[in-house]
């Protein structure tokens, strides 16, 4: 999945001059928190809810007044996203710097942009079940061909896969849960053991006849 | 009395010998309370008409059921999840689905015209067909068809799916009509086919607040599957008041069923089958139509539905499993069947765990009501 697959475009944007009240009100109407900042139509810079509420906080040493511009709260040179990058690509730099939103540039060109909240849609969309299907889960050992083996299982028995997420698991073992097209899943389970597979659900059941 | 509908002809509905989904455990179910020494007199209503099945599917679905049931390939079947290894094509599925969806349809109408007031169609309760989707052994929605049946004659349809897994069909096609209520209990969609009836799918448009399901953790007991059942059906069905009750009577949620992970016992079946007789009086005059659904153990599944024939006539379950039909059978399956109604229990589950699950499965249900109630206002 790359960002231009989940970003929000076109972004709403503000311009340097643009006055924090009227920052405030466009975040408040359009339910936002980030705002890119441009100026002559170049990015220049973020501003957020929370660097409007800091800014001019009672707490603040010298508290920016409603009029101010946001050239003077902003983020300068934020970091950005390609629409080309995959979305953790996104992920990983939005978690290591702490920020909570990517603006988007083709070129210098901004045309979208990527938050947090846009980043848990993916996350929801990729473990979701939008397709009859049941749970498989498998830990494999980590070494080549062992999910295609998995899959072969599978393509034997002429199953339709829907999805597949996977994860490490300890050093040498890969977790992977998958959806499959089937009302069957459980009655896999047992020929799947047989064939050497950790098959992690659909267990055993607990009440033997 | 209660009408009882069953034609031979629902036998045709069959992916195979090997195929889980197998008439048999309706013969036998059927065959158990004959040996009982009770004689069942069936209604053969003529199987449902091109048009009747329109109510509920499309007809570009139709159309290739039809065109698969005469043995014309169809290169898009995989869209309609025709053809596949769950739901094969058969030579004759288009008529021996319409059979089925002509006994609930018949149920539905013969409740609507005042005829009857408990009816039990021993067979149906295809609830995985969608509009214009196969899936999960399931062709034509007869629950659907039949609710829209009553819908279209001025009844409120209170719809309860017992069976173990999420009745997707039912509330796909039913999602936005505010005249039906439709409660789901199931094994989470977390774990179980097919995946969908979370707490927050609660119906959209008019019937926003209308469409409710319980996703219940795998392994959950009777005991807390009574609970949720108590804690949730008698509140909507309060709210929604319905004219009448339409019952998917799947018995796959027992212990012994090899698709699933649900823990019941017959006895619970038993239970949950009264329980529903008691709200069908108190919230619908006594109106109630009952299906079939799933259910794949032979052990238990002929039990669950000879109990409920037994309930349904006020007749007693017992005395126990006559032994010519454990015989018979036993012959036909080379398979031992219990001696008696009721199960000895599905043996130790750790109790701790058993805690877990049944507070989960109360949250669940509470958090569900939290929703629902904002719509009920």
């Amino acid at each position: 999945m790359l960002v231009r697959d989940i970003m929000r475009s076109p972004a709403e944007t503000v311009s340097v001059d643009t006055t924090l009240e009227s920052a405030y009100r466009t975040m408040r109407e359009r339910r936002i928190r980030h705002l890119p900042v441009l100026e002559d139509g170049q990015l220049v810079g973020v501003v957020t809810d929370r660097d409007l509420r800091l800014a001019t906080s009672v707490l603040a040493p010298v508290p920016f007044s409603p009029g101010s511009k946001v050239g003077g709260v902003m983020s300068p040179n934020p970091q950005t996203a390609d629409p080309s990058d995959p979305i953790e690509d996104a992920a990983r730099i939005m978690r290591d710097q702490k920020i909570g939103c990517l603006p988007v540039l083709d070129g210098s060109r901004l045309i979208g942009i990527v938050t947090g909240f846009d980043l848990l849609n993916a996350l929801i969309r990729m473990t979701g079940v939008d397709k009859p299907s049941g749970r498989l889960e498998v830990r494999l050992p980590d070494q080549p061909g062992e999910l295609a083996r998995l899959a072969a299982f599978l393509s034997e028995r002429e199953l339709n896969i829907h999805s597949i997420l996977s994860y490490p698991e300890g050093e040498s073992a890969v977790r992977a849960v998958l959806r499959i097209g089937s009302i069957e899943t459980r009655l896999l389970a047992p020929d799947l053991r047989k064939e050497g597979f950790v098959v992690l659900w659909p267990p055993e059941k607990p009440c033997p006849r | 009395m209660p009408t009882v509908i069953y034609s031979p002809a629902y036998r045709a509905y069959s992916f195979g010998d090997e195929h889980p989904f197998s008439p048999v455990r309706v013969e036998m179910a059927l065959d158990l309370v004959g040996a009982l020494g009770h004689s069942v007199e069936t209604l053969e209503p003529a199987p449902a008409t091109r048009e009747e099945l329109l109510g509920a599917h499309s007809e570009a679905y139709v159309r290739r059921v039809e065109e698969m049931s005469a043995g014309v390939p169809v290169s898009d079947a995989p869209a309609y999840g025709l053809g596949t290894q769950d739901t094969p094509a058969f030579r004759g599925m288009d008529e021996a689905a319409r059979w089925l969806v002509g006994g609930t349809l018949h149920g539905a109408r013969l409740i609507s015209a005042g005829r009857a007031n408990r009816v039990l169609q021993f067979g149906g309760g295809l609830h995985h067909a969608r509009r214009a989707f196969a899936a999960g052994f399931c062709i034509y929605n007869d629950v659907a068809i039949a609710i829209r049946e009553l819908s279209a004659r001025g009844l409120r349809t209170a719809y309860i799916d017992v069976d173990v897994h999420h009745g997707d069909g039912v509330q796909e096609i039913l999602y936005e009509d505010p005249a039906v209520l439709t409660v789901s209990l199931h094994e989470s969609g977390q774990f179980l086919f097919p995946g969908s009836g979370e707490i927050r799918e609660l119906g959209a448009g008019a019937g926003r607040g209308l469409k409710l399901n319980v996703p219940l953790q795998p392994f959950t007991a009777g005991e807390s599957y009574r609970e949720v059942f108590g804690q949730v059906i008698p509140l909507a069905l309060r709210h929604f008041r319905p004219d009448v009750l339409v019952v998917q009577a799947g018995a796959d949620a027992h212990f012994d069923d090899p698709l699933a992970d649900l823990m019941l016992t017959t006895g619970d079946y038993e239970f949950l089958f009264r329980k529903i007789l008691e709200w069908a009086g108190e919230f619908a005059a006594g109106r109630v139509l009952f299906t079939l659904g799933g259910g794949y153990s032979l052990r238990a599944t002929p039990r669950v539905w000879a109990i409920l024939y037994l309930v349904l006539h006020d007749l007693p379950v017992g005395p126990g499993i006559p032994e010519a039909w454990r015989r018979k059978w036993k012959g036909a399956l080379g398979e031992d069947l219990p001696e008696s109604f009721h199960d000895s229990g599905p043996g130790s589950i750790d109790v701790a765990n058993r805690y877990e699950i049944a507070h989960r499965n109360r949250q669940a249900a509470e958090r569900l009501l939290d929703l629902a109630r904002r719509y009920w206002a």
